[in-house]
């Protein structure tokens, strides 16, 4: 007998995987990131050559279509002679990193407290959602850069600091989710079988929440590698010699007239991830958000 | 086993009163309100809209939210302890293994991210301690016994695939999973259609029977009250008006809100008189504004001098027939 498969049959995460799938610039996001992704797992095998191995020999090679470049380097070299292509493969892998644990630290504590906040109201909520206000009042960047100068420059350190300063986006999202969850029935279903507040919250609400989660977590992985890089042109995360995008840019800057590769291709990679992460962002918000469903 | 008293109070409600602070003032949701629960007994709670039906069950279940909610009074006797000493930990204890509670919406009580079959496992693993294996045996027991079809693939799917009638078999199957003494049922029916209503009601007068637990079971259909409640309490802007068996209550009701409820159910008769649907003039009054002496006073159509002035007290009728009217005093 031949089973007919009725389109509410399906679990409505399907759907939605679907629909981000239709969004054509959806796609495009992911599949920069998919590309990105791989480059930085597989690193070691596809680069060319070390990132931090000096090569004084081979200083500011032009890349492969200019008259001088040659295709040992495809993108050229910097100053100290290091591959330009290889340091931004390597570079992916710090970026990413870097996002995910920017995101993970902001996501972690940020949910935590939109969540308690948004479930136990009233003065808690106050006190937690103004402290946000307070982090939120501060240019983020500036906040960030106050934050590396007290813990000391260094990739970690930039990691905690642009975690910290996101920690208000994630709260504020979480809070407004929870609240609106907190009406339905099944909030009060779970008390009524003697659920304690702590599984209230994480195990009923929390996973109701997600949707929205996702798309901000996915915008804030392009917003965490923009700030880092930021953070790193200014001396203050990624040091040298690691291979990181704003840090090569801080260092091409210096000769920009002569060697502009040392610069562009960096702040193009910046741009593509940053891009990809948003065009993502937008596609799942679309798919997943139920007030933009058709 | 113990052979089941049938008139051992499983639940007292003592001069319950519940309030809410709100601005302007504050609400009396529940004024003053006591019931009595036999064991294997179900007892109706009917009432209008607003009339307190629904927070004098989440007072029984400790779910009232406090604040703007407070209890003002009185005591909640359940197995010989009161509900509204206990702490909440041990109140956790209770709600969902020894009362638990079915709700209105079948749609919405049910969480939509997990499978209906994690819903009543969740139960089950928060009052006993068993392994997945006896988990899992118990939830498709508990499907099998509220009569859902093929258990073993049904705890499989998540609430939105399921018919309103299925979801609220699955929300009967949570509350029984743990063998509770006491049911809740705040208007378990009035989501569905009247087929499917009446399935659900037979389930429960049938589940009932098997497990000996008690019911107290609000709605503000008379009809339905009828077919499942052996006593039954009208309650009207907070009070309890009326109270008694079920039979006596139908057959000869004495509060006149009573009286015109039974009036205003619609008749199919070709009787001139029957064609007109009767009811109750006037409308429910505000709980921030409520009416000097009776509170039905101002609809009453027997209404006399003494009704606007004087509160009526609860009156004994004998034979636990009880009613608030000054008619009587």
């Amino acid at each position: 007998m031949k089973r007919i498969t009725q389109p509410e049959d399906r679990h409505p995460f399907f759907d939605q995987i679907e629909k981000l799938f239709k969004n054509r610039t959806g796609v495009a996001g992911l599949v920069i990131i998919a590309v990105f992704s791989l480059a930085a797992v597989l690193a070691p095998v596809i680069s060319p050559h070390n990132p931090v191995e000096n090569a004084l020999y081979d200083q500011l090679k032009q890349p492969v279509w200019h008259t001088e470049g040659t295709t040992k380097n495809l993108l050229g070299t910097d100053d100290l002679g290091r591959d330009i292509l290889s340091r931004l493969i390597y570079g992916a892998r710090v970026s990413l990193t870097l996002g995910v644990v920017s995101v993970g630290i902001a996501l972690m504590f940020g949910g935590f407290l939109g969540a308690v906040a948004g479930y136990y109201k009233g003065w808690l909520d106050n006190l937690i959602m103004r402290c946000m206000d307070i982090v939120l009042a501060f240019p983020h960047i500036l906040l960030a850069i106050v934050i590396v100068a007290y813990l000391g420059p260094g990739l970690r350190n930039a990691m905690i600091a642009i975690g910290i300063i996101n920690i208000p986006r994630f709260a504020r999202i979480v809070r407004a989710s929870v609240l609106d969850e907190y009406e339905k029935d099944y909030v009060t279903a779970a008390r009524a079988v003697g659920s304690s507040d702590r599984r209230i919250i994480f195990n009923a609400i929390f996973p109701n929440c997600l949707a929205p989660i996702i798309v901000q977590a996915s915008l804030g992985f392009g917003a965490a590698i923009l700030d880092a890089a930021g953070l790193s042109f200014l001396g203050l995360g990624a040091q040298p010699p690691t291979p990181e995008w704003g840090a090569m840019i801080a260092q091409g800057r210096a000769m920009i007239l002569r060697a502009w590769w040392v610069m562009t291709f960096p702040g193009i990679a910046i741009l593509l991830a940053v891009l990809g992460f948003n065009l993502l962002g937008d596609g799942l918000r679309d798919a997943l958000d139920p007030r933009l469903r058709d | 086993m113990t052979p089941m008293g049938n008139t051992r109070p499983l639940l007292i409600i003592r001069n319950l009163k519940t309030y809410f602070r709100v601005r302007g003032g504050v609400l009396r949701a529940v004024d003053d309100v006591s019931l009595g629960i036999c064991s294997g007994e179900t007892l109706g709670l009917v009432g209008e809209s607003g009339c307190g039906k629904s927070v004098s069950a989440a007072s029984v279940m400790g779910l009232i939210p406090i604040p703007p909610g407070f209890i003002a009074g009185g005591e909640i006797l359940f197995e010989g302890e009161d509900l509204l000493k206990v702490p909440e930990s041990r109140m956790r204890r209770i709600r969902g293994k020894k009362i638990s509670m079915i709700f209105q919406e079948p749609m919405t009580s049910l969480n939509p991210v997990f499978t209906v079959g994690e819903q009543v496992a969740e139960v089950i693993r928060l009052h006993e301690k068993l392994t997945r294996r006896q988990v899992r045996e118990r939830v498709i027991q508990a499907f099998r016994r509220v009569g859902i079809p093929a258990p073993e693939s049904r705890i499989h799917d998540y609430p939105h695939q399921m018919s309103g009638g299925m979801r609220q078999r699955v929300m009967i199957a949570m509350a029984l999973a743990c063998h509770p003494r006491l049911m809740i049922a705040d208007e378990p029916t009035t989501a569905l259609d009247v087929t499917i209503q009446a399935q659900i009601l037979e389930l429960m007068n049938r589940l009932k029977a098997e497990t000996g637990a008690s019911i107290l079971f609000i709605t503000h259909d008379l009809g339905v009250i009828a077919e499942m409640a052996q006593t039954v309490a009208v309650m009207y802007a907070g009070k309890v008006m009326e109270a008694a068996d079920a039979d006596t209550l139908f057959s000869a009701p004495r509060h006149p809100y009573t009286v015109g409820l039974m009036n205003s159910i619609p008749g199919v008769g070709t009787d001139k008189k029957q064609r007109r649907l009767r009811t109750i003039p006037g409308v429910v009054p505000s709980l921030f504004n409520l009416p000097q002496g009776c509170l039905f006073s101002e609809r009453c159509t027997e209404r006399r001098a003494d009704c606007a002035r004087l509160e009526p007290r609860m009156i004994d009728l004998g034979g636990g027939h009880t009613v608030r009217c000054l008619k009587y005093a």
